[in-house]
């Protein structure tokens, strides 16, 4: 794939007018507001994070590393450590079977073609669309009627279900992209399908099913509408505690992790973006 | 190869129980309980004296009273819990959908310690909440009763919330009587209410009040002495006010769920919260929940010497308030409408 | 195997976990929607009368009809100028707009709203910047109203747009900007014949998912929206939870999925028929 390179050069070309001038003025301004308010609560929660201040305001008076501290400490701390395993355990195993129910669908959806599979593509994509705080609901209604008892797996399946849409996206865009004399070329050299996926076609869009796993990992983590009806008092999850945290006791741990999960995604994402351009599969 | 196919193994065996924790052995207990101040106090007090006196583990549920009638409804004779925490509007649904086990005061060995009238055949008291004006007396004057809530120079600091809880209720019908009306006629507070809307500084959802006021977004509000306690000790500026009317006070109830598996070890959790030393513990720092336990000492916010005086506060007829709840919890949401 | 059998096969296992994990439920909510009680017990359309019967119901599904689409507008009017940026910006740029557009992402929905309220609030920073930038006399308060929410919103839900917006720029063919400016096209010309219509596909994608999600953020409206502003995942949640009248509950949740099924698939239709 060329690189696309599109760069100043062309505002030069088009020839700067006054009125384009202007137009390319306030596209930047809004462009730089845009990124303004994307940045501005992440800013506000990392500063809140290091209050002097024992309550949930912002300014915050002075900084420290106080609530860090207090986060890490077993003995404070230790009931949030349990809510962060369990969303971390829940996570990964949605993400993980997400990803690959999801790949494989992608790759009949892909290879299909036609009506049929536009119409699984929508069926399958519609957990996004549809009101989570409706499905939790839902979900505890059909829990409750089917009598099965409160587990981690069970709010696993429910996670599954709702960030699979992630990896179908991002997997399938992968897919698209991949030229499909490669799977005739593999067919008529006798390879098997499986030998063909595993050795062929899977590292050619390891980085866009990656970018899909780890969105749908984020969002399992941040999940509240089913952990929120499925959750109970042995599978706590973390954002259920963190709301508590925030409306009940007014606990300003509540910044430090979110500041934690920040900077964890952040080095993730860093991570990824060095291994497989990141930034390259999300915009694909 | 070995060790990787023993290493899977292991996981496997592992995961399951993992995954599928649950209470069935016996000294086990699951008790729901309040977020927050409650939660902390129960864990770090409760628990540990219930495992080294009668040996039973209590695991505790996180829930509001409404979620936790909720959740037990949805569960249909197969509760997630086996106690539950309940405010009087909560309870007397409980009654009304028959949630509870029947409950034998004569079980509890503590019993004699709580005024007459705290247990009954439906649960026991475990704690007093009283209800009052809560505000920041950096922004605002005292405010002396309900009526002022409402005036010019309180009402552009005032946060309003509705009656999805039971301090919200109560505080409404106070506000109605203080207008003239009733437990059963709260049109003058709707009427109140409706004239303030265009200078209130927020109407909110009643948990999310005290973060409301802690950001400065409100500076006054109606709220329970617990919540008081909590923003003081994170040091928001904050008093609480009895209004010239009276408090309104209200006891947490604690139920044995129907269908319970643990009724013998709920009993024991139940009589562990009502000792004295437990009791004098939850009502200090930094928990400062009130005790019904009459040989404990309230503490300094609460407007009364011990427990004995609840009945002086001003009480309220729950299952008729319950007939009309649901009424005025809409009628709320269309009064305060934009 | 023939290809349709080797095709089902893949797709099945997540069309089960679908089907056991997300129809099922939706069908149960459904029979709730049509029952007496909680219990199924008998059937009955009290839930959808009780819900359709009441005006004020009606109002608010509107109004949440109408955040959604206010949403839309909002993130697509930030979202296009960044992802205009993109497209113009050095690998550096671009990856900083990329990372910055998932920030949102990562921070959790919970912590989010508080920080609404620290920068929408009476103290918060617009109010005290408004005052001392001199814009207004009195400090400007957006928390609990209608366009502070869409604000927040905005942020919330602009990865949703950005994203698809991202991926569908990141297809335009370098050389037709190039011919553009060779052609003596203007700005404001090149913007509206190359590259809006190539941007289409991604506006609507981004469109679909900005109005499912933002429409029915029941957290971010009952936080920074306040209870002045009444929308249908409120009155869901009071309806389950709060008054326990699940089939009236069931009636809400089946209602704001319609909804929402109906204007994504009206969107749907519209982009395909732009393009297609």
């Amino acid at each position: 794939m060329a690189e696309r390179v599109i760069g100043p050069p062309v505002l030069v070309g088009i020839g700067l007018g006054a009125a384009d001038l202007l137009l390319a003025g306030l596209l930047g301004l809004l462009a730089l507001l845009s990124l303004l308010i994307l940045i501005a609560p992440v800013v506000v929660v990392l500063l809140t994070s290091f209050s002097t201040s024992a309550a949930l305001r912002f300014p915050p008076p002075g900084l420290t590393l106080h609530w860090y501290a207090e986060l890490l400490n077993p003995v404070s701390s230790g009931f949030i450590h349990v809510a962060a395993l369990h969303s971390v355990i829940v996570a990964t195993i949605a993400s993980c079977l997400a990803t690959a129910l999801a790949t494989a669908a992608a790759l009949a959806i892909a290879r299909s073609g036609g009506r049929a599979a536009r119409i699984a593509d929508n069926l399958f994509m519609t957990p996004l669309i549809l009101p989570g705080i409706a499905f939790g609901l839902a979900a505890l209604m059909f829990v409750a009627w089917l009598r099965l008892p409160n587990s981690l797996a069970l709010i696993a399946l429910g996670h599954t279900v709702v960030i699979a849409p992630f990896v179908l996206r991002t997997a399938g865009a992968s897919i698209a992209q991949l030229d499909p004399t490669l799977f005739e070329a593999s067919d008529s050299l006798g390879a098997s399908r499986w030998f063909a996926f595993r050795r062929v076609i899977f590292p050619l869009i390891r980085p866009g099913v990656a970018a899909g796993a780890f969105l749908a990992f984020v969002s399992s983590l941040d999940n509240v509408p089913v952990s929120l009806f499925l959750g109970s008092a042995r599978t706590d999850m973390l954002p259920i505690r963190m709301w508590g945290m925030m409306e009940s006791t007014l606990d300003v741990r509540v910044a430090a992790v979110s500041g934690l999960l920040v900077v964890f995604a952040f080095l993730v994402l860093l991570l990824m973006e060095r291994a497989i351009g990141f930034a390259r599969q999300l915009a694909q | 190869m070995m060790l990787r196919r023993r290493a899977l193994l292991a996981c496997s065996l592992a995961a399951p129980a993992l995954l599928t924790r649950r209470a069935s052995a016996a000294g086990n207990v699951t008790a729901a309980i309040y977020p927050g101040p409650w939660e902390e106090a129960y864990r770090a007090i409760v628990a540990p004296a219930l495992k080294s006196d009668a040996g039973i583990d209590v695991a505790f549920e996180p829930l509001f009273a409404v979620d936790e009638i909720a959740k037990v409804r949805a569960a249909r004779g197969n509760p997630p819990f086996d106690v539950m925490v309940l405010d009087p509007g909560p309870r007397a649904s409980g009654i009304d959908f028959e949630l509870y086990e029947p409950f034998d005061g004569a079980k509890l060995k503590n019993a004699s310690k709580v005024p007459t009238g705290l247990i009954d055949k439906y649960g026991a008291a475990v704690a007093a909440q009283v209800v009052g004006i809560a505000y920041n007396p950096k922004k605002v004057a005292k405010p002396s009763g309900w009526p002022d809530l409402f005036k010019p120079d309180f009402v552009t600091h005032l946060g309003l919330t509705g009656l999805q809880t039971t301090f919200g209720t109560m505080c409404i019908i106070e506000i109605a009587k203080a207008f003239g009306g009733s437990d059963t006629d709260i049109e003058p507070a709707f009427a109140a209410i409706k004239k303030a809307l265009p200078q209130v500084a927020a109407v909110a959802s009643p948990a999310a009040l005290p973060g409301l006021f802690q950001q400065g977004q409100v500076d006054l509000m109606y709220i329970n002495t617990q919540t008081v306690t909590t923003l003081k000790s994170r040091g928001v500026d904050v008093e609480f006010v009895v209004p010239d009317t009276g408090a309104s006070a209200f006891v947490t109830t604690m139920h044995i769920t129907k269908g319970s598996q643990h009724v013998p070890e709920a009993y024991a959790y139940i009589d562990a919260v009502l000792a004295t030393p437990i009791q004098d513990k939850l009502a200090n720092k930094p928990y400062y929940l009130t005790p019904v336990n009459k040989d404990v000492d309230p503490g300094a916010d609460v407007p009364m010497k011990s427990v004995d005086e609840i009945g002086k506060f001003v009480t309220y007829d729950w299952q008729k308030i319950n007939l009309q709840r649901a009424k005025w919890i809409d009628r709320f949401n269309k009064e305060v409408a934009k | 195997m023939n290809e349709t059998r080797r095709a089902v096969l893949l797709a099945a296992p997540l069309g089960l976990a679908q089907v056991a994990f997300f129809l099922a439920p939706l069908l149960i909510l459904a029979a709730t929607s049509f029952a007496t009680d909680e219990r199924l017990r008998g059937a009955s359309l009290q839930g959808w009368s009780e819900f359709a019967g009441d005006p004020f119901n009606l109002r608010a599904l509107l109004d949440t009809m109408k955040l959604g689409a206010a949403t839309v507008v909002a993130t697509a009017c930030l979202a296009l100028p960044l992802a205009l940026l993109h497209l113009v910006g050095g690998p550096g740029l671009r990856r900083l707009i990329l990372i910055v557009s998932v920030l949102p992402l990562l921070t959790s929905v919970v912590v989010r709203s508080f920080a609404w309220i620290a920068i929408l609030g009476r103290d918060g920073v617009i109010a005290q910047a408004s005052v001392a930038l001199g814009v207004t006399s009195t400090p400007l308060v957006l928390l609990q109203t209608e366009p502070g929410l869409i604000l927040a919103l905005t942020q919330i839900e602009m990865p949703l747009m950005l994203l698809p917006l991202l991926s569908t720029l990141g297809r335009l063919d370098p050389a037709l900007l190039d011919a553009s400016a060779v052609l003596g096209a203007s700005l404001a010309r090149t913007l509206r014949c190359v590259v809006l219509p190539a941007a289409l596909p991604g506006l609507f994608a981004g469109a679909t998912l900005v109005f499912a999600s933002s429409s029915t953020a029941f957290i971010s409206q009952s936080v920074i929206g306040g209870g002045r502003l009444v929308y249908l995942p409120s009155l869901l949640w009071q309806q389950a939870m709060v008054i326990f009248n699940w089939p009236q509950a069931a009636a809400i949740a089946l209602t704001l999925m319609l909804s929402v099924l109906l204007v994504v698939t009206a969107l749907n239709a519209t982009g395909r028929r732009l393009h297609g």
